[in-house]
């Protein structure tokens, strides 16, 4: 019961996402911050407001994080799919260094 | 992009790059802003020589220079979005004796007074006690930058400093000129002075020599009381 529960943490912890998954969290790091710079930088040049374009972009970046850090699951939406344990059995006749496996 | 871990490490990597670049255009975007500083006024109005002591237990008595002046100038446009404070000081400068083979410095340069304009975006940085600082604040309430603070009219002001020269004489000193000059202080990028030349879109500081004035003798100690005390 113990150890469920720690599983359970740990898994929530580290929280793991997919192949897909992972594409798309560095697509979206990498497009939202880049815009998130870029309209805090024109902002705070339009207004000429340096303290403006600073929190834009360190609200922005906190947005990012809260988006991309979490496992979603939006980004475990392709599991990956294992073959079945001991799905396949080994042929009847195989031999490996002269010896023989039934 | 595995775990919680990765995708923080990966972001806040990404993050300091584009704070990086930001802060890079930041600073580059002085260099599209005209600055067209001028000096309208600048002269002494009242200047004194007196014999003193460098401190308090030095047995050594030195000349100083105690000029007054009127300083006006328009540094409005130095004020960007990216100005964080304008440094602004008066300097009194003459040419040594001997010339440049002398030894000695070719020109002789000392401040006389100089004084910090911050911007609004950097008022809570001003070394200010409580109420002046409620009073600098309120000055530029609801404004991201306050061109208006850099029109200074000053008018017979007292120096900061009074100067003196490494051989102690000042007195009588000929060929005398104060000079104004600026430190823009950014946010991001680098402390500009005002330069000689023109760069661009940044003007040279007109007009910030005054006219060359002649320091005084010594003034007498008050006659009547030193009279009396005798």
């Amino acid at each position: 019961m113990a150890d469920q529960i720690l599983d359970q943490l740990r898994d929530l912890l580290e929280g793991q996402i997919d192949f897909e998954g992972q594409k798309l969290a560095e697509l979206l790091v990498n497009v939202a911050l880049t815009v998130v710079g870029v309209v805090a930088y024109f902002v705070g040049y339009f207004l000429q407001d340096i303290k403006l374009a600073l929190y834009i972009a360190l609200a922005g970046t906190a947005a990012v994080f809260v988006l991309v850090v979490p496992p979603w699951p939006f980004f475990n939406r392709h599991p990956v799919k294992w073959l079945p344990v001991g799905g396949v059995t080994p042929p009847a006749n195989l031999v490996v260094d002269d010896k023989s496996f039934r | 992009m595995y775990s919680s871990i990765v995708r923080l490490q990966n972001t806040f990597g990404f993050f300091t790059t584009v704070a990086f670049v930001i802060a890079a255009f930041i600073a580059a975007s002085d260099l599209i802003a005209p600055r067209t500083p001028s000096v309208g006024v600048i002269k002494p109005t009242n200047v004194q020589v007196v014999r003193g002591r460098p401190h308090y237990y030095s047995s050594k008595k030195e000349e100083y220079a105690i000029i007054k002046f009127s300083l006006d100038a328009d540094l409005s446009s130095l004020f960007t979005w990216n100005t964080k404070q304008l440094f602004v000081y008066v300097t009194a400068e003459w040419p040594s004796a001997g010339g440049s083979g002398s030894g000695q410095n070719a020109t002789n340069q000392a401040v006389i007074w100089d004084s910090i304009i911050t911007a609004p975006s950097a008022d809570h940085l001003a070394n200010l006690g409580p109420i002046a600082m409620k009073k600098l604040k309120r000055s530029a309430q609801g404004k991201s930058i306050d061109p208006s603070r850099g029109k200074l009219s000053i008018k017979n002001q007292r120096p900061k400093y009074q100067i003196t020269h490494p051989s102690g004489k000042v007195a009588e000193q000929e060929d005398v000129v104060l000079r104004v000059h600026y430190n823009v202080q950014p946010w991001v990028g680098f402390l500009t002075w005002n330069q000689d030349a023109d760069f661009w879109k940044w003007k040279t500081l007109r007009n910030n020599l005054s006219k060359k004035f002649t320091l005084p003798a010594i003034k007498k100690k008050d006659e009547k009381k030193a009279g009396a005390s005798n």
